[in-house]
């Protein structure tokens, strides 16, 4: 017996047995098959050859830019493996906005992770450098990668236009964007060239990049854009109009909410709109309310938060100060929900401050500048208690969090130890994430109450963390 | 100064996940107070619930842990923890040991050297066995003898009446409990083990294959334990005859191994042992009836000896933990007699300087070179079913990279190991040194080097 042919034979034999098909030969077929089969497999284990492998596999490219340090993928390995793992997205951020690539070996945990997780997607555009591109031409599960920003466009090298016409999407966002920066006219010229090509996704996220360098000299293009095909774009479109408020789209909001607000005998009297008409629903405003609102309002409410928040003054002869402390007879609501919105859309700190005195939103502590939203959000931690909108509100305060906003959220804590502990668990998990880690001293000497030596271990991590990924 | 290791080397110390999970919440610096670490040992207190902080201590030339906390886990988690911060750099140098430290480890070495002495004194004493013994022994053989010929006319019942039938999971349970009544526990085992065979297409040869294999045990048992008898019938080697006149040295010590006589511990260390830097490539641990065992590979760089270190715990317990993947540990290793050692222990650890991470790879084989050993291993030991490689230049290949290709030609992973993605990242398409496992089903890789000689396990 010789090839494996007679091994196909013996297994079919044992498959039936010795019974109905005797080996050819003299003895116990039984016992000379089990004596064969046991040569066979041995000479099957011992005797294996290479096989052929077939094609070659393609090489990944060089690698441009510099790996983080050991002790930085280390870090994150212990990061992805169950500690701190809310401190990811920090790490992430960090790596990619100083140029580093990862080790290849973090890799596919990583993109597993992204695959979950679409929000740490875009670090991983950098981080995952040409290594990373080339595992995900080999695993479909991570081809998102291949759609993300890769860097090129930022370090300057390429030929502009290359990046325009060959790039990722993620890339040509970033391209567009530093062109704007730098040349408004000249990136609103390129978005327009290419603009009927593009893809509606890719539509709405460029014409985001027109928000910087905004000026009256991009309307004619935004207002085109208030007839695209796509709901997004038409957003978008109408919210950078509504920043320019000399637009046609700005007059025709200030035009309408002048039919429905007025002001007699120092109170605002409201009378909304009866109908959507298409004119209204091309601006921007949609027709159909979400279950549970009555339409009057939800059409007003949208007209108010797309209208120049400069309008007010002037249609209604008051200050924002003094106009979100009036009376509103009826649709109050309504009203001061749509001027919400609008100083956070139009990103007004004047109208945000006085509005997050009567609301204090998170959306509304960020439209503030960062030294004002510090010593806001400081002010509004020592006069509120420790609930659920304190932990909102605070999401709004740009990290880090310097010493004044610091002090007073690690004081809350040692009021509220003594108090109710068992509530503290988020305040000191986001204590810990968004103050300045360079303060961990300070915060560690502060007391010994066991949650504030969690918020300065949090802090040191953090510390160490941001440190590793300088060197 | 041991290099530190990195966090994966601690990490695979845990006994379990949930330690390797405690560990992280408590590697953080703030937990820790009076840390420091010399050449050869960490320490540092902890922190708990209690007043008194846990005192945690970690030798790290064996490694061997000690901690004052009550957890029954071993390495408990605050040994852990506090060796991920030293992996991490968070353990400031000391010039000498804290006092409680210095204690525990003159008082380890005092032991160790005593049970060194009393382990001397109990092997010189094994060599005289009293008559109770050899009754007792030759009862055994007689027992072992009867329940391998039992299992032999059971193998030769199942071919006669054809393999078709037999795909039950359960059919070999009365013939498992038989054989451990007659004291051959080895091979009860193996054929308590096939269940797993009946899972793929390809079954009846599978299957087909252990069945001779144990076959060719029963047979080798037959004609090795009693020479004298000459020919018996039934056989390997030309398919009706006899075990070879020249059978390979150490041949029946292997077949009484895979039957289930045991060798102790004393009479292992009595053989002479081999000196060598002893790579540590990596370890798997497997389940069996609650026990756990833990299998760590090694191959030695001056003997390119391969080496298996075995240990065993009930699930949920602790480990042996001394053999960090990644390491080279200069060390005399005792092997269990028989043809091809594998088997061994670690007789006595020198010098932990040599205990560093060495920077970069062992000293690997091409692949011929590799199938060449393992041709000559299987020609010692016919039922072996795992053997430690490591390849060089080797580049994971074909489709899904289920290969490791040299540049003749490549071995097919184990089915069970999918696609090695982190092998794959690592390589990015370029040859690397990767260290596997050989089994008759395919390789499992189990640890790789990156191109600054990073050890990575995979």
């Amino acid at each position: 017996m010789n090839a494996s042919a007679d091994w196909e034979e013996l297994v079919s034999t044992a498959l039936v047995g010795t019974d109905r098909r005797p080996l050819p030969g003299e003895g116990a077929s039984e016992v000379e098959l089990l004596g064969h089969a046991a040569v066979h497999t041995l000479r099957m284990r011992a005797g294996r050859r290479p096989i052929a492998p077939g094609e070659p596999p393609a090489l990944a490219a060089p690698e441009e830019r510099p790996e983080v340090s050991r002790a930085a993928g280390d870090r994150l390995a212990r990061v992805l493996g169950g500690e701190q793992p809310r401190l990811l997205t920090e790490w992430l951020e960090t790596a990619a906005g100083r140029g580093y690539r990862l080790s290849p070996h973090l890799l596919p945990e990583l993109l597993d992770h992204a695959a979950r997780d679409r929000s740490i997607r875009p670090y991983l555009g950098v981080l995952a450098g040409n290594r990373g591109r080339w595992l995900a031409g080999l695993n479909p599960a991570w081809g998102f990668l291949l759609e993300e920003v890769t860097g090129v466009a930022a370090t300057g090298s390429e030929p502009t236009s290359q990046v325009w016409e060959f790039g990722t999407s993620g890339d040509r966002r970033v391209h567009l964007g530093e062109l704007r920066t730098a040349d408004p006219t000249r990136a609103r010229e390129l978005l327009a060239a290419t603009w009927e090509k593009e893809g509606p996704d890719d539509r709405a996220a460029f014409l985001e990049a027109l928000s910087a360098g905004l000026s009256p000299e991009d309307e004619p293009f935004l207002e085109s854009a208030l007839d695209d095909r796509r709901r997004e774009v038409r957003h978008q479109a109408a919210d950078l109009l509504t920043r320019l408020p000399g637009s046609r789209l700005a007059l025709r909001m200030a035009e309408r909410v002048a039919r429905y607000v007025t002001v007699a005998g120092g109170e605002i009297h409201v009378d909304p709109p009866v109908a959507c008409d298409s004119t209204m629903e091309r601006d921007g405003i949609r027709a159909k309310a979400p279950r549970g609102t009555g339409e009057r309002g939800w059409w007003l409410q949208q007209a108010v938060a797309r209208t120049p928040l400069e309008v007010w003054p002037r249609l209604l002869g008051r200050p924002p100060r003094e106009l979100v402390r009036m009376k509103i007879v009826d649709w109050s609501r309504e009203v001061m929900a749509g001027w919400v919105r609008a100083a956070v859309l139009q990103g007004d700190p004047e109208w945000a401050l006085e509005l997050f005195a009567w609301d204090p939103i998170a959306d509304l502590l960020a439209a503030l500048p960062r030294d004002r939203q510090e010593s806001v959000a400081a002010d509004f931690v020592r006069r509120h208690g420790l609930d659920g909108q304190l932990i909102m509100v605070l999401g709004g305060a740009a990290a880090p969090w310097g010493p004044a906003l610091a002090t007073a959220v690690l004081q809350k804590i040692i009021e509220v130890s003594g108090t109710q502990p068992w509530n503290l668990g988020e305040l000191t998990k986001l204590a810990g994430e968004r103050i300045d880690p360079a303060l961990h001293d300070m915060a560690g000497r502060l007391s010994l109450e066991p949650s504030i030596q969690e918020v300065a271990a949090l802090l040191r991590f953090r510390d160490d963390m941001l440190k590793e990924l300088t060197q | 100064m041991i290099e530190r290791w990195n966090r994966d080397q601690v990490l695979a110390l845990a006994p379990d996940a949930s330690s390797q999970k405690a560990a992280g919440t408590i590697s953080s610096p703030g937990k820790w107070s009076g840390a420091g670490v010399t050449a050869d040992a960490v320490w540092g207190e902890c922190a708990g619930s209690g007043s008194k902080p846990y005192r945690a201590c970690v030798d790290l030339s064996e490694p061997a842990y000690r901690c004052s906390c009550p957890s029954r886990k071993f390495p408990c988690k605050h040994a852990l923890g506090l060796l991920l911060l030293w992996s991490a750099n968070g353990v400031p140098a000391a010039e000498e040991v804290a006092d409680w430290v210095g204690e525990w480890l003159d008082g380890r070495r005092d032991r160790a050297a005593r049970a060194a002495e009393a382990g001397a004194t109990r092997a010189a004493r094994s060599g005289e066995a009293g008559p109770a013994d050899s009754r007792r022994a030759a009862l055994r053989e007689q027992r072992v003898a009867a329940g391998l010929s039992d299992l032999e006319r059971w193998l030769a019942d199942q071919i006669r009446q054809g393999l078709a039938g037999s795909r039950r999971h359960d059919q070999w349970d009365d013939l498992v409990k038989r054989l451990i009544d007659a004291q051959a526990p080895a091979v009860a085992g193996s054929l308590s083990r096939l269940n797993t065979v009946l899972d793929g297409d390809d079954w009846p040869a599978r299957l087909l294959s252990e069945y001779a294999l144990l076959h060719l045990l029963c047979v080798a048992h037959r004609s090795l334990s009693a020479p004298a008898d000459g020919g018996v019938d039934g056989g390997v080697g030309d398919g009706s005859g006899n075990v070879p006149e020249v059978a390979p040295a150490g041949l029946l010590e292997r077949v009484r191994d895979r039957v289930g006589f045991s060798v102790t511990k004393e009479e292992v260390l009595a053989g002479e042992p081999v000196r060598d830097l002893w790579d540590v490539l990596g370890r798997r641990d497997e389940e069996h009836d609650r026990l756990i065992a833990r299998r760590v590979w090694l191959r030695g760089r001056r003997t390119g000896r391969a080496a298996l270190v075995l240990s065993f715990a009930p699930v949920g317990q602790a480990l042996d933990a001394s053999l960090v993947t990644g390491t080279t540990v200069d060390a005399d290793l005792a092997f269990y007699p028989g043809s091809t050692p594998l088997r061994a222990v670690v007789a006595a650890r020198y010098d932990t300087a040599h205990d560093a991470a060495p920077s970069g790879p062992p000293p690997g084989l091409t692949i011929e070179r590799a199938l060449d050993e393992v041709a000559e291993a299987l020609a010692g030991d016919p039922w072996l079913d795992s053997w430690p490689l490591v390849l060089e230049g080797v580049t994971p290949a074909g489709s899904g990279s289920r290969l490791l290709a040299g540049p003749s030609g490549g071995l097919p992973l184990q089915e069970s190991v999918g696609t090695p993605w982190r092998l794959v990242a690592t390589s990015g398409g370029h040859p690397l040194t990767v260290a596997a496992e050989w089994t008759p089903r395919g390789l499992r890789p189990l640890t790789t080097w990156d191109e600054e000689g990073r050890v990575i396990t995979l």
